[in-house]
């Protein structure tokens, strides 16, 4: 279980087998079941997530309208991170749509993590500068690319999404109509021909 | 040269109070900070950083005005307005590298306290202190970004017009109304209009 939060870490930096079971004793394992949710809205989030096993959603209500702005599958972090960070309520909900597998941590627990190692720090900071261009790099893809690019960004880069999330879900996140999301996938399914 | 020099002091002073914000520092632990901090005056309408160029600072704004734009085939998209005091760089080319995508242009003559890609990762090696100011100081970025992202998703246009005429009336005076529509992500038809609809309130 801890493999691929090693792998995910990698990627960022290296730690010391000791720095990581350091971190490792701090965690703890939270499984929920599907449609269960770890956060409400107006509750102040207290938990960072990696995402072990499962497929999750993260959204708010405009009216009673959901707006999905995260999808989330195994490898990758999900809560309500601005709450999280500042300690403010989360507008946000934190929803399972398949029964999922987490390690966790609180907030306490990682200020002393970061406390103890600085190398931790260091591994933290690098996390948030990253989930910070996610975010910027998201909001310039919305200006630059119209909604059909969008969609088939979203296709190539998530091929296993489109088989795992309800189409709804996934049209609100890329923030289109469902019948626009049903046409273009239409689009998708014509027989490739040899000139392209 | 004598008042130039005072002005810098000013600068440094003011960066001395916003690094205090996120973080107790001594004067001394802020001294450590001064050799790697580099200070650059740009004219009004210049391209402090280019498209497709890599990105080599981090920005805080002494004194002027910025704004950070997308060239699109429809315009330029702006993004960012920034002044006294806040950052502005272009952020996903300076830290992953990359050419960038966004152009970062001065309205105002404008003088930046800079930090440079390889300094900034010095800095964090030798003084563990400053790691911890850098990950606050990206966690209070982050937090600030999805509260824009949240209130564009979840505002209309007059919401956001009015908004942001609350809580930035000073930069309406310093700002040119096309770059502001454009940052609202509003027509500036539309915001003529709803410029026009708050001036009878006020008398």
């Amino acid at each position: 279980m801890l493999d691929s939060l090693k792998r995910y870490i990698s990627g960022f930096t290296s730690l010391t087998d000791e720095e990581f079971a350091l971190m490792a004793s701090e965690l703890v394992i939270r499984s929920f079941d599907k449609k269960e949710l770890l956060i409400k809205a107006g509750e102040v989030e207290n938990y960072l997530n990696f995402l072990v096993k499962g497929l999750v959603r993260k959204y708010f209500y405009k009216g009673r309208t959901e707006i999905i702005t995260q999808i989330a599958k195994e490898g990758e972090f999900v809560n309500s991170s601005a709450s999280f960070l500042s300690g403010s309520p989360s507008p946000y909900l934190v929803e399972t749509l398949e029964p999922s597998t987490f390690l966790s941590i609180t907030r306490d627990q990682l200020e002393k993590l970061y406390e103890k190692n600085p190398r931790i720090e260091r591994l933290g900071r690098i996390v948030i500068t990253h989930l910070f261009l996610q975010r910027e790099e998201w909001e310039h893809e919305c200006l630059r690319l119209d909604t059909r690019e969008r969609f088939l960004r979203f296709v190539e880069n998530n091929p296993d999404l489109m088989q795992r999330v309800p189409q709804k879900y996934l049209a609100s996140y890329l923030n289109m109509k469902p019948e626009t999301f049903s046409r273009l996938k239409h689009l998708l399914q014509r027989p490739r021909t040899a000139a392209r | 040269m004598g008042k130039q020099k005072s002005s810098y002091k000013t600068a440094l002073d003011g960066l001395y109070h916003y690094l205090s914000g996120y973080l107790s520092i001594s004067r001394l632990e802020f001294q450590h900070l001064l050799p790697y901090i580099e200070i650059r005056e740009y004219d009004k309408k210049a391209k402090v950083t280019k498209e497709g160029e890599v990105e080599r600072y981090f920005n805080i704004i002494a004194r002027g005005l910025v704004r950070k734009y997308l060239p699109l085939k429809e315009g330029e998209q702006t993004i960012q307005l920034a002044v006294e005091g806040h950052i502005i760089h272009s952020e996903l080319s300076f830290f992953y590298r990359t050419p960038s995508t966004s152009v970062v242009e001065t309205i105002e003559p404008t003088v930046f306290l800079s930090i440079s890609y390889e300094s900034l990762e010095q800095l964090y090696r030798q003084h563990p202190k400053f790691e911890r100011l850098g990950r606050l100081i990206i966690t209070d970025l982050f937090v600030r970004k999805d509260h824009r992202f949240f209130d564009q998703l979840r505002k209309n246009t007059r919401e956001r017009f009015l908004d942001y005429i609350k809580t930035h009336s000073h930069m309406l005076q310093r700002v040119p109304q096309k770059y502001i529509a454009s940052y609202l992500n509003i027509k500036p038809e539309t915001f003529s209009r709803l410029k026009h609809l708050m001036r009878p309130k006020k008398s």
